[in-house]
C-alpha cells in the first residue's frame, strides 16, 4: 500500500510539479466511541491531492469514505495524524476558523442536498457569499442559478423543488464562493440516472471551468472513471490508489 | 377500504356488512393496537403531560382549598357564630319584649361592638379600637383564651376598689405604650388593661375590624358613656336553641328554620338580621365561592394555553408516525381505525397528565394547611369533594380533546403513498366534517361547563369570549409575523436573513411561541396596568381634595362645639357634616330584599347595615341626573335620593318605594331622584339620602369630615384629633391617611395574589415554548450544521438565533401590551370608573418577561445546537 501511495504522489507531482498539495493528510486515524465501545473509523490514512485534480473515492458502505471526506472538510476532527487542507493545518484551527476556511476555500455537496429549508433557492446560493461579506451576493447568486439552469426557480423553497433541482441548487451554492476545493459526498446517490447525469455534467463542467480540485465519493463506477484518480477504501484504510490516463468524458448513466 | 364506487346493491350490501364487522371487532383491536404503539414509552409526551398537569393542578388545588375552607366554615358554624343562631341589629339594644322572646327559645348571650378611641390617661396617645361589651353568658360556645390562663369572667369583673378590667389585644398595649396592669381611658371612664387576648372564638362573625379588640363587661360599657341613642353599636344575640343533647341536634335544622320563621312572624319590624350555624358567614362563603370561580378561570386559562402545547405535541407525534399510519393503511386499516388508535393513545397520555395534575393539586391544600393553619380565624377541614376532582379532570380532558382532535383528524388523512415517496409534501387540509363537528361539540361542552358552573354567568361568558378573542388575536398575529417575515426584502446581514427566514418558515416556531406567550403576557400586562392605575387613584390622586379626618359619633347638638374646638386648634380647617344613621334595606319597589336577585356587584347594598343620612340640599360630590331635588323645608311625602348606578343594577327607578329599618322601625320613602356620586373624592356620601322630614325625628349622631390646608404638618394634624378627643372622649377620629394606607395594604396583597395566580398562565406559556423549541431542535441542529458547512461561525449562528427570538418576543410583547392595555382600559373606565393611566413599567415587564423567557429557553437550545457533532446529521444513511 505504501508503494502505491508513493507512486500516486509521484504522479501528482508530475502533473503540477511546482504546486504544493491542496490536500495533504498523513497517518490520519479516527476513533469514535459508541455504546459498544471504541470504533476505529479511519486507520492510518495518508492522501495527497494536487490542485486541479479530480479524485473519486470508492469503496463499500462503512469503509470510511464519508468520514474521510468530513475530516477533509473540517466537519470531523481526526483523532490522530496530520490534516493540511488548502494550506492550513486543520488540526490546529478552532471550530470557527474551520468554518471560515470552508467559507473561503471549500465547497461541499451532500447526497441529501441539505439546503436550508426556510430559504428560497437563490437565498441558499447567496448565503455563503453573504457570510463572506460580498455585497453583490444576491446578483451573483442569480447568475449562478442561471448557470445551473434554474433561473426560473430562484424564488422556490427547497420543498417545492425536485431532487435534481435541489442538487443543482446545492451545486450552485457549493461553487458560489469560487472554492479551490470541491468535496462531494455521493452527489447523485439520491437521484435517478438521468437527473444524476445532468448534475454530474454540471459538476465536472464547473470543476473544469473554475479549475477547482474535486474530490467525490461514489458507488458508481462510470462516475468514478470520469475522475483523473480513483482511491479505493475498505475497512477504514486506503487499499488502492490509481491514476487514470484518459478519464471517461461521457456522463455516468 | 372505504370505497364502494359501484352502484350494485350486492356490493353495497357487502360493504355495509364489512363495516358492521369492523365496528364490532373495533374497540378491542383499537385498544390493543394503541397499547402496542405506546410501548415506545412516554418520550416526546412530557410537555403534553406537563401542560395538562399544570392547568389541572391549579383547578384541583383551587377546588380542594375552597372545599377545605367551606367545610371548615360549615362544621364550625356554631363556633364562628358563638351559638346556633345569632340575631343582630345596629343602634338599638333588644327591648324587654324582644329579649323575653329570645330567652324563651334557649340560652342567650348579648354582645355589643363599636368603634371608638382608647386614650392614655394624659390624653397624648390615642388609638382606634374595636370595643366589645359582653355579658356573663358570653361565650356560649368556645372560649376566649387569655394570656397566663386568666379567665375572662375574672378579668372583666367590676370591683369596687379598682378600675373596671378590660381584656385587650397586645397590639393596643404597644400603640398606647401601656403595660398589663396600667389604666387607660375609654369614653368617659378609666379602665385597667387586665389581660392580653390570645384568641377570640367568634371574631369572624363581627364586621371587618380596623383596630385592636378590647373586651369589657356590659356594665363597664354602659359606664363609658359610649352607649347613647344613635351611637353606631352592633347589638348581637347568640342563642343556643332549645334543650341541649342529642335529641335537640337531631331536629336542629328544623328548629333553626322554625326559629327564623317565628322571628319573622313575631318581630317583623324589629329589623334583626338572622344568621344560623348552617351558613354562619354568607358573605365570607360567597366571597370564597367567587374567589374559587375566579381562580378556576385562571387555571382554565393556564390549561388552554397548555392546550397549544398539547396540539404541538400531538402534531409532532403524528408527524413521526406518518410511516406507521401509512403502513397501517396499506395493510387495510380504515381511517376510522387509524383515528381511534391514535385517539386512544392520546387519551392514555392525557389521563396520565390529568392524574398527575389532580395528585399535585390535592397536595397543595395539605401544604398550605400545614403552613398557614394558625393564621386562619377558624380551622380548615381537609375534605375534598369528588365534584372538585371530577370538575378538574373534566376540564383537563375537554381541553386535551379540543387541542388534539385537529392534528388527529389530519393523521387519519395521511396517504399510504408516503411509504413510497419519501418527501411527499402534502398540503394539510381540514379534517373530515364529522371530526370538525365533534371539535365544535367539545368546544361547546367546555364553554357550557364553564358558564353553567359559574355563579356570575355573564362574567363567565365575557371571560370565555375574551379568552377566545385573545387566542384568535395571537393566532392571527403568529400568522401575520410569519407572513411579514416572508415578505420583507431580504436583509444584507446574513444573520438577520437567517433569523427572518426562520420566522417565516412554514410550520416554524413563530405561531406556537406568539400564541403561548401572548395570552399569558396580555393577562399580566392588564393586571399590572389595572394595578398601577388603581394604586395611583388610591395614593396619589386622593390627598389633593380628600379630608384629613372622619369624626364619628358626634352628638348632633354638640356639633357646633366640636367645630369650635377644631377651629380653635386649626383655624384654617374646613368641616362638612352629615347626619349618620345605620339601617338595613327591607324592601325595594314592594319586593322584600330577600327575594331580589341582584348582580354580584350590587348585592352588598341588600345585605347588612347601610349608612343612611338626610339632607335638604344635594350633597357635595353628587349630581342629580334624573328627577328633581326636594326644596328646603320640604314637608310632604317622605322622599329618598338613590345612587344612579346601583338603582339601575337593582332595577329601581323614580317613583319606586324604598323601605329601610332604622332603630327597629320600618320607614318608607319614594325615590324622587337619582344621583351620580363621585365616591373617590372621599367626601361624605351615601347610597340613599332621605328628605329631612323622613329621618330627622330619629335619634342620631353626626358624621363630620375635617379638611386641613395642604400645608398642615403632621403635628398640627395630630393636635386636632387630640383636642377633640380631650373634649369629647366618645367621638371617634379616623385618620383618612391611615385608613387609605390600611386599604392600600390589603389591596396590595390582593393584587399580589392576582399576579401570582396570573403568572401561572405564563408558566404554562413557558412550558409550551420549551416544548415547541424542543420539537424544533432537530431541525435547528441540521440547519446550524449546514450553515457551518458553508462557512458560518458559531457567533453568527448564535446571533441569528438570538435575533429570531428577540423579534418574536418583541412582536408578542408589543401586542400583549396593546391588548392588555385595552382590556385594562375597558375594565377601569367602564366597569370600575377609575381613570386609566398607562405605565411604562408594564411595557418593560412584558418585554422583559417575553424576551427573557424566549431567549432563556431558546438560548439553552442554541447552546445544544452549537455543540452538536455535524457528521451524524449530514450523513444520508
Amino acid at each position: 500500500m505504501a508503494a502505491q501511495t508513493k507512486q500516486i504522489k509521484g504522479a501528482g507531482i508530475s502533473a503540477h510539479a511546482s504546486t504544493a498539495p491542496i490536500i495533504d493528510v498523513a497517518n490520519v486515524g479516527l476513533t469514535l466511541t459508541s455504546r459498544a465501545g471504541a470504533v476505529e473509523i479511519l486507520r492510518d490514512v495518508t492522501l495527497s491531492v494536487t490542485p486541479g485534480q479530480s479524485v473519486a473515492i470508492v469503496g463499500p458502505s462503512g469503509s470510511g469514505k464519508t468520514s474521510l471526506l468530513m475530516v477533509m472538510a473540517g466537519l470531523e476532527r481526526a483523532t490522530s495524524g496530520r490534516v493540511d487542507i488548502v494550506g492550513q493545518d486543520f488540526t490546529r484551527l478552532s471550530e470557527d476558523q474551520l468554518a471560515e476556511a470552508r467559507g473561503r476555500d471549500i465547497g461541499i455537496v451532500f447526497q441529501s442536498f441539505h439546503l436550508v429549508p426556510t430559504m428560497t433557492a437563490v437565498e441558499n446560493v447567496a448565503l455563503p457569499l453573504e457570510f463572506a461579506g460580498r455585497h453583490d451576493a444576491m446578483s451573483l447568486a442569480h447568475e449562478l442559478l442561471a448557470e445551473v439552469g434554474l433561473a426560473e426557480r430562484a424564488q422556490h423553497f427547497p420543498a417545492e423543488l425536485s431532487g435534481g433541482e435541489q442538487q443543482r441548487v446545492a451545486l450552485a451554492r457549493a461553487l458560489s464562493g469560487s472554492p479551490r476545493l470541491i468535496l462531494a459526498d455521493e452527489p447523485t446517490g439520491n437521484l435517478d440516472g438521468k437527473t444524476g447525469g445532468q448534475v454530474i455534467e454540471l459538476l465536472f463542467g464547473m470543476h473544469r471551468r473554475h479549475g477547482a480540485t474535486l474530490v467525490l465519493i461514489t458507488h458508481d463506477n462510470a462516475l468514478a472513471s470520469k475522475c483523473k484518480r480513483i482511491v479505493r477504501m475498505a475497512d477504514g484504510r486506503i487499499v488502492a490508489d490509481e491514476l487514470q490516463d484518459a478519464p471517461s468524458r461521457t456522463a455516468a448513466q | 377500504m372505504k370505497t364502494a364506487p359501484s352502484t350494485s346493491a350486492a356490493r353495497l350490501d357487502k360493504t355495509a356488512r364489512r363495516a358492521r364487522a369492523s365496528a364490532a371487532i373495533g374497540f378491542a383491536v383499537v385498544v390493543r393496537l394503541a397499547w402496542r404503539e405506546r410501548r415506545g414509552g412516554l418520550s416526546g409526551c412530557y410537555v403534553f403531560i406537563a401542560c395538562l398537569a399544570l392547568g389541572v393542578m391549579v383547578i384541583t388545588a383551587v377546588g380542594a382549598l375552597s372545599d377545605a375552607l367551606t367545610a371548615g366554615l360549615a362544621r364550625q358554624g356554631e363556633m364562628i357564630l358563638g351559638g346556633d343562631v345569632t340575631v343582630s341589629r345596629t343602634h338599638m339594644r333588644a327591648n324587654e319584649t324582644e329579649r323575653a322572646w329570645l330567652d324563651a327559645r334557649g340560652r342567650v348571650s348579648e354582645t355589643a361592638t363599636l368603634r371608638t378611641m382608647a386614650r392614655t390617661l394624659d390624653g397624648n396617645e390615642q388609638a382606634l379600637v374595636e370595643l366589645k361589651g359582653v355579658d356573663d353568658a358570653y361565650p356560649l360556645v368556645g372560649e376566649v383564651r387569655l394570656q397566663d390562663d386568666a379567665r375572662l369572667d375574672d378579668v372583666l369583673r367590676t370591683d369596687a376598689a379598682a378600675f373596671p378590667g378590660a381584656a385587650v389585644d397586645p397590639i393596643l398595649l404597644e400603640r398606647l405604650g401601656v403595660k398589663i396592669g396600667d389604666s387607660f381611658r375609654l369614653g368617659d371612664i378609666e379602665v385597667r388593661a387586665a389581660a392580653a387576648i390570645l384568641s377570640e372564638p367568634d371574631s369572624l362573625s363581627d364586621r371587618l375590624t380596623f383596630g385592636p379588640r378590647i373586651f369589657v363587661s356590659m356594665e363597664t360599657l354602659q359606664k363609658t358613656g359610649l352607649v347613647k341613642p344613635g351611637s353606631l353599636i352592633g347589638w348581637r344575640y347568640a342563642i343556643k336553641v332549645g334543650n341541649e343533647g342529642p335529641a335537640a341536634s337531631a331536629g336542629a335544622s328544623a328548629s333553626l328554620d322554625s326559629f327564623a320563621r317565628a322571628m319573622k312572624q313575631d318581630m317583623a319590624e324589629a329589623g334583626f338580621t338572622i344568621h344560623d350555624k348552617r351558613d354562619p358567614r354568607p358573605r365570607v362563603r360567597r366571597t370564597l365561592e367567587r374567589l374559587q370561580q375566579f381562580l378556576t378561570l385562571i387555571g382554565l386559562t393556564a390549561l388552554l394555553i397548555g392546550g397549544v402545547g398539547v396540539a404541538n405535541a400531538v402534531q409532532t407525534f403524528v408527524d413521526r408516525r406518518r410511516k406507521v399510519i401509512a403502513t397501517m393503511k396499506s395493510l387495510g386499516a380504515p381511517q376510522r381505525i387509524v383515528f381511534q388508535v391514535f385517539l386512544v393513545e392520546i387519551a392514555i397520555v392525557a389521563l396520565i397528565g390529568i392524574a398527575i395534575g389532580v395528585a399535585l393539586g390535592l397536595v397543595v391544600p395539605l401544604t398550605l394547611h400545614s403552613l398557614y393553619a394558625d393564621v386562619l380565624p377558624f380551622e380548615t377541614q381537609l375534605s375534598i369533594t369528588p365534584w372538585s376532582v371530577a370538575a378538574a379532570a373534566l376540564y383537563g380532558l375537554l381541553v386535551a380533546l379540543l387541542f388534539a382532535l385537529w392534528p388527529l383528524g389530519q393523521a387519519e388523512l395521511v396517504p399510504p403513498a408516503v411509504l413510497f415517496r419519501d418527501a411527499v409534501v402534502e398540503r394539510r387540509g381540514w379534517p373530515r366534517p364529522h371530526l370538525v363537528a365533534l371539535l365544535a361539540l367539545v368546544a361547546a361542552v367546555l364553554v357550557s361547563f364553564v358558564v353553567l358552573t359559574s355563579d356570575s354567568r355573564l362574567i363567565a361568558i365575557y371571560f370565555v369570549g375574551g379568552l377566545a378573542l385573545v387566542f384568535a388575536l395571537f393566532w392571527a398575529l403568529g400568522g401575520a409575523v410569519t407572513w411579514l417575515a416572508r415578505r420583507v426584502p431580504r436583509p444584507a446581514r446574513p444573520e438577520l436573513a437567517v433569523a427572518l427566514a426562520n420566522l417565516g418558515a412554514p410550520g416554524g416556531l413563530t405561531r406556537s411561541v406568539v400564541l403561548s406567550l401572548g395570552a399569558g403576557l396580555s393577562l399580566l400586562v392588564a393586571v399590572a396596568l389595572a394595578d398601577a392605575s388603581l394604586v395611583r387613584e388610591i395614593s396619589s390622586r386622593l390627598p389633593e381634595n380628600s379630608p384629613n379626618y372622619f369624626l364619628l359619633d358626634i352628638p348632633k347638638e354638640e356639633y357646633p362645639k366640636v367645630v369650635e374646638i377644631v377651629k380653635g386648634t386649626a383655624p384654617a380647617a374646613s368641616m362638612v357634616r352629615a347626619p349618620m344613621l345605620r339601617g338595613r334595606l327591607v324592601s325595594l319597589a314592594g319586593r322584600p330584599v330577600e327575594t331580589i336577585k341582584a348582580p354580584p356587584e350590587a348585592e352588598w347594598v341588600l345585605r347588612g347595615d347601610r349608612g343612611l343620612t338626610y339632607s335638604d340640599e344635594v350633597p357635595e360630590g353628587s349630581t342629580v341626573t334624573k328627577g328633581t331635588w326636594w326644596g328646603k323645608d320640604y314637608a310632604g311625602e317622605p322622599l329618598v335620593s338613590f345612587e344612579e348606578e346601583l338603582a339601575n343594577q337593582l332595577g329601581v327607578g323614580i317613583g319606586d318605594m324604598v323601605s329601610v329599618n332604622v332603630l327597629g322601625r320600618n320607614i318608607s320613602a319614594r325615590i324622587a331622584n337619582l344621583r351620580e356620586v363621585n365616591w373617590e373624592s372621599l367626601a361624605i356620601n351615601f347610597v340613599m339620602v332621605f328628605s329631612p322630614n323622613t329621618l330627622a325625628g330619629a335619634p342620631h349622631n353626626v358624621l363630620a369630615t375635617v379638611t386641613l390646608p395642604k400645608s398642615a404638618t403632621l403635628a398640627e394634624e395630630a393636635d386636632v384629633a387630640r383636642a377633640v378627643g380631650r373634649a369629647y372622649p366618645t367621638v371617634t377620629a379616623i385618620r383618612v391617611k391611615d385608613a387609605i394606607n390600611a386599604f392600600g395594604a390589603v389591596f396590595g396583597k390582593m393584587m399580589a395574589a392576582v399576579r401570582v395566580a396570573g403568572s401561572v398562565t405564563l408558566v404554562a406559556g413557558a412550558l409550551v415554548l420549551a416544548g415547541a423549541l424542543a420539537t424544533a431542535q432537530r431541525r435547528r441542529i441540521l440547519e446550524a450544521v449546514i450553515l457551518k458547512a458553508i462557512g458560518a461561525t458559531r457567533r453568527r449562528i448564535l446571533t441569528a438565533h438570538i435575533l429570531e427570538y428577540l423579534l418574536i418576543a418583541v412582536a408578542t410583547a408589543g401586542f400583549a401590551v396593546a391588548f392588555g392595555a385595552l382590556s385594562a382600559w375597558v375594565a377601569l373606565e367602564n366597569v370600575m370608573d377609575v381613570p386609566f393611566t398607562f405605565s411604562w413599567t408594564a411595557v418593560a415587564l412584558a418585554l422583559g418577561l417575553a424576551s427573557g423567557l424566549v431567549v432563556l429557553f431558546g438560548g439553552l437550545g442554541t447552546l445544544h445546537v452549537l455543540r452538536a457533532r455535524p457528521v451524524p446529521y449530514l450523513r444520508s444513511d
